[in-house]
């Protein structure tokens, strides 16, 4: 994309003030969105995003800075701009290029090849089916997104790593609506593939359904009773539970600066001795996978707990410096708007060896959180809310009804200690995380758990 | 190719393709903003960028694409045409022509302008007064100041020219406290010229995080809720929606047919106020000169929020209310600045009013526990137990769950009587 010659100049001006390792980042991104409301298409949407950004390390202080103009002058000049954060002079040269990187695009069948028409079919038969589902649906809202996200990293210590990112999703909510009330359903799946992904791994109409049953399911379900109970959290989006609860607080953003409650929790038991938990970004066309992380190091699986014990922590090259641990190929940003900082991949609970009928037979009175919402974490005390979209309440071991407005809350670290099954079959589903380096895509991922007691949030009445 | 070349090129090109019009809606920021840990400047970030999203109408209907790059506008223009050919919706897209704007009086930002030692400085400064200000501060979990300008430009071929300048400076501080073995963090933030007042931020960060400690939960229950005036006014940012007329013509909010219906207590007004002294704008962001709307009043709903599309299929004019998430972003709606007008109590007759019951002084999970929709919320809080009309102690680990339309009809003579204030 860019001169090597530059590329050296770049790195060497922003060492001038005495910065010990420089980075250059470019993107050039294409993307394309579709909605659709009711059937019809309301809205498309074309976009090219194209920029730099530069960034100086001494020690552990860093300095960034960006341009959307990739000329060799607004480089230099942006150099410069990082730079001029330190006072110092000169202490280290740039190296040549001495390790090229090169990612192989998952992509099979790339989206310029791709007219508006087949994105438009595929939100039409996820509305359609969607509708066909229950008279009582009464709006449906399709989401059709493909992203071909490139990216290329150099440093001053000769490291040139390139990465192609292919990424779709579509998205189906359903709303359903009686007597003036209305609840929702959805689903959202979404691969680091090209389109490929909707005839491979995507049964659209099958996403319609599943957000349709939600919505009709919750509209007739009575308000979720609070207190403190047993949990079964079901598979594939359930991990947004470990992603929440206890991966956030095991990157270096919270750890390297002491903020989290697993500060010095390495080798450890954090967690029932049944839990392994794994960050991979390696897997083949997942949603939150990569070749080279956005500062040009290898994605790895990295093994965070296991057994219950703290194995390693999530570690981006700012937060090596500040811990003391290795990078384990974190380092991402949204854009080059942002300096990269450590994040998720496809971040999950490892398969158990338990039965997922069992768990809820024995679980007496409680909770079956069949499809979780969205959540939220405090880092600092590992205080969390999740809601969960589809939920029924369980009596005796059977269940009993359907239930709304339920949320979980509690703290990471007593969960964990607290999940006493995990069954055997494991899926992810795709999420947008947002954090200090912008939204990313990462997968959530799970068997069906159980947890033996949280506080369940609603305002029902006992069932 | 030049920004100007370019932009005349897509105009032209896009006439000459068909179109009956074009637009182009575009984004230049220039921004500064450090971060200071010990002393020292732990992130320090220049932004420089830019970006030009076009809009073209083709057979009546509405086609965009983004870049930032300027160097083939027939591209552009061509993926514009080719997703207005996309669109099926048979709603009219009108695009506002030449007119005039009111003026504007923003308040003066000095800060802005001074060198960046300057700014670096305060970040400092802001760092050394809050660990001196308490024993019980440890460190600062972030302590940032940013600047910057953005100026947005909107022109199109029916001789719209808008232009803004927007300077904007905010300063973010979250003291960490530790006291015996109990930690937490918590936040204040100003912005505009009031960024320079140090004591006060420092004040109310670390008031607002002295609230976390010795707090237990109580029990399940209805208890009377005094909403914080910022609490109160995140819960209404995130119903927002509701109020907006695309939402509601598309059968995606409860207030459709309510016009001119009581939809919450008579002691709610609620007002779009896009003059709003600290954050003034004189147009939206399809170049719609700005317009005050009563939203609500008295508890009646008086007006949706409308852009031009969705106020042209209402057969009303637009509120000025049309927002893009990002210069990336297709034309949709957004409020100015959103809130409930204040009442005549102060928060400390509220309080001796309620009696017996909880201030909720926050509420969090926003994004996952509200569903705009539906209307249900049920939220991860943090508050006061009150008893007799006094703070007992700090409540947290609860949740507050209900219906939008039970808690403005039911409880709105206890909403907290200072403006409750939003920028969206």
């Amino acid at each position: 994309m860019i001169k090597s010659s530059i590329v050296n100049a770049v790195l060497d001006e922003a060492l001038r003030t005495g910065g010990d390792f420089s980075e250059l980042y470019l993107q050039d991104t294409e993307s394309n969105t579709l909605s659709m409301i009711d059937g019809k298409v309301e809205n498309a949407n074309y976009q090219r995003k194209v920029g730099a950004g530069v960034r100086v390390l001494k020690g552990t202080r860093s300095a960034y800075a960006y341009t959307a103009d990739t000329s060799g002058d607004a480089l230099i000049a942006c150099a410069r701009a990082a730079a001029s954060a330190l006072k110092g002079t000169k202490e280290f040269e740039a190296k040549a290029v001495n390790v090229d990187r090169i990612g192989t695009p998952w992509a099979k069948i790339p989206f310029s090849e791709i007219d508006n028409a087949k994105r438009i079919a595929l939100l039409r038969d996820g509305t359609n089916a969607a509708k066909a589902y229950s008279d009582e649906i009464t709006q449906v809202v399709a989401n059709y997104m493909d992203c071909d996200h490139r990216t290329w990293v150099y440093n001053s210590e000769g490291v040139h790593a390139e990465d192609r990112r292919p990424r779709c999703r579509a998205s189906i909510q359903a709303v359903a609506m009686a007597n003036g009330e209305a609840q929702t359903g959805g689903d959202s799946p979404g691969y680091g593939m090209g389109f490929e992904a909707f005839r491979e791994k995507i049964d659209i109409e099958r996403s319609g359904r599943t957000a349709a049953k939600t919505a009709v399911t919750m509209l007739h379900a009575p308000e979720c009773p609070a207190g403190k109970v047993p949990v079964v959290i079901d598979g594939g989006f359930g991990g947004v539970i470990l992603h929440e609860a206890c991966v956030h607080g095991l990157e270096a953003t919270s750890v390297g600066r002491g903020n989290s409650v697993f500060c010095g929790k390495l080798h450890q038991q954090i967690a029932s001795p049944i839990v392994n938990a794994v960050d991979d970004g390696t897997l083949p066309g997942e949603w939150g996978s990569m070749h080279f992380d956005d500062e040009g190091n290898p994605a790895q699986r990295n093994l965070l707990i296991e057994n219950g014990i703290l194995k390693s922590y999530l570690v981006d090259i700012l937060g090596s410096r500040l811990m003391n641990h290795p990078v384990t190929g974190s380092g991402r940003r949204q854009d080059y708007t942002y300096a990269p900082t450590s994040r998720m991949t496809n971040t999950f609970f490892a398969p158990g060896k338990d039965d997922p009928e069992e768990m809820i037979r024995t679980m007496g009175d409680g909770l079956f959180a069949a499809k979780m919402g969205g959540g939220s974490v405090n880092p600092l005390t590992g205080e969390f809310n999740f809601a969960v979209g589809e939920a029924y309440w369980v009596k005796d071991g059977k269940i009993l009804c359907p239930v709304r407005g339920a949320t979980l809350i509690g703290k990471g670290a007593e969960v964990l200690m607290k999940i006493d099954r995990i069954g055997k079959e494991m899926w992810m589903a795709p999420g947008m995380c947002g954090s200090m380096s912008g939204s990313i895509p990462t997968n959530v991922g799970q068997p069906r758990i159980r947890v033996s007691e949280i506080v369940v949030g609603g305002k029902g009445g006992a069932l | 190719m030049t920004y100007e070349q370019f932009k005349d090129a897509c105009f032209a090109l896009a006439l000459e393709k068909g179109c009956e019009s074009a637009e182009i809606y575009s984004v230049t920021s220039d921004g500064f903003s450090v971060n200071v840990l010990n002393g020292e400047l732990d992130k320090y970030a220049v932004e420089r960028s830019k970006g030009l999203n076009l809009r073209v109408l083709f057979e009546g209907k509405s086609g965009y694409a983004y870049t930032e790059v300027f160097e083939d506008p027939e591209v552009l223009v061509n993926h514009a045409i080719d997703n207005a050919k996309a669109i099926e919706s048979t709603d009219e897209n009108p695009m506002q022509g030449a007119c005039e704007y009111p003026e504007i009086h923003e308040k003066p930002n000095p800060f802005v302008d001074l060198p960046e030692e300057e700014k670096i400085r305060l970040a400092m400064d802001l760092e050394r007064d809050t660990l001196a200000y308490d024993p019980r501060v440890n460190r600062t979990e972030y302590c940032s100041v940013d600047t910057g300008v953005v100026e947005t430009h909107i022109s199109n071929t029916l001789g719209l020219k808008a232009n803004s300048t927007e300077r904007y400076s905010y300063a973010v501080l979250g003291p960490i406290l530790k006291d015996g073995d109990e930690e937490h963090c918590s936040f204040a933030f100003k912005f505009g010229p009031e960024i320079t007042d140090y004591a006060g931020i420092i004040k109310e960060s670390v008031e607002n995080t002295l609230l976390e400690f010795n707090a237990s939960t109580v029990d399940s229950g209805e208890y009377r809720i005094l909403l914080r005036n910022d609490a109160a006014g995140d819960l209404l940012s995130a119903f927002s929606s509701m109020f907006f007329a695309e939402r509601v013509q598309k059968g995606l909010s409860l207030l459709t047919g309510k016009l001119g219906e009581t939809i919450a207590s008579p002691a709610i007004t609620i007002l779009d106020d896009p003059f709003e002294a600290d954050n003034p704008r004189a147009f939206d962001a399809e170049g719609v000169p700005s317009v005050l709307t009563t939203v609500a009043e008295n508890g009646v709903l008086k007006s949706y929020l409308y852009n031009l599309k969705s106020a042209k299929k209402d057969g009303v004019v637009s509120t000025s209310n049309a927002g893009r998430m990002g210069a990336a972003g297709a034309v949709t709606t957004a409020p100015s600045n959103f809130y409930i007008v204040k009442g005549e109590k102060s928060f400390d007759e509220l309080k001796a009013a309620l009696g017996n019951g909880l201030i909720i002084t926050e509420v969090s999970g926003l994004h996952a526990g509200l569903n705009p929709i539906s209307g249900d919320f049920s939220l991860i809080a943090r508050g006061q137990l009150v008893e007799n009309g006094e703070i007992v102690r700090s409540v947290d680990q609860i949740t507050v769950a209900g219906n939008w339309s039970a808690a403005t009809c039911a409880s709105a003579s206890r909403w907290a009587a200072e403006s409750v204030r939003r920028r969206c």
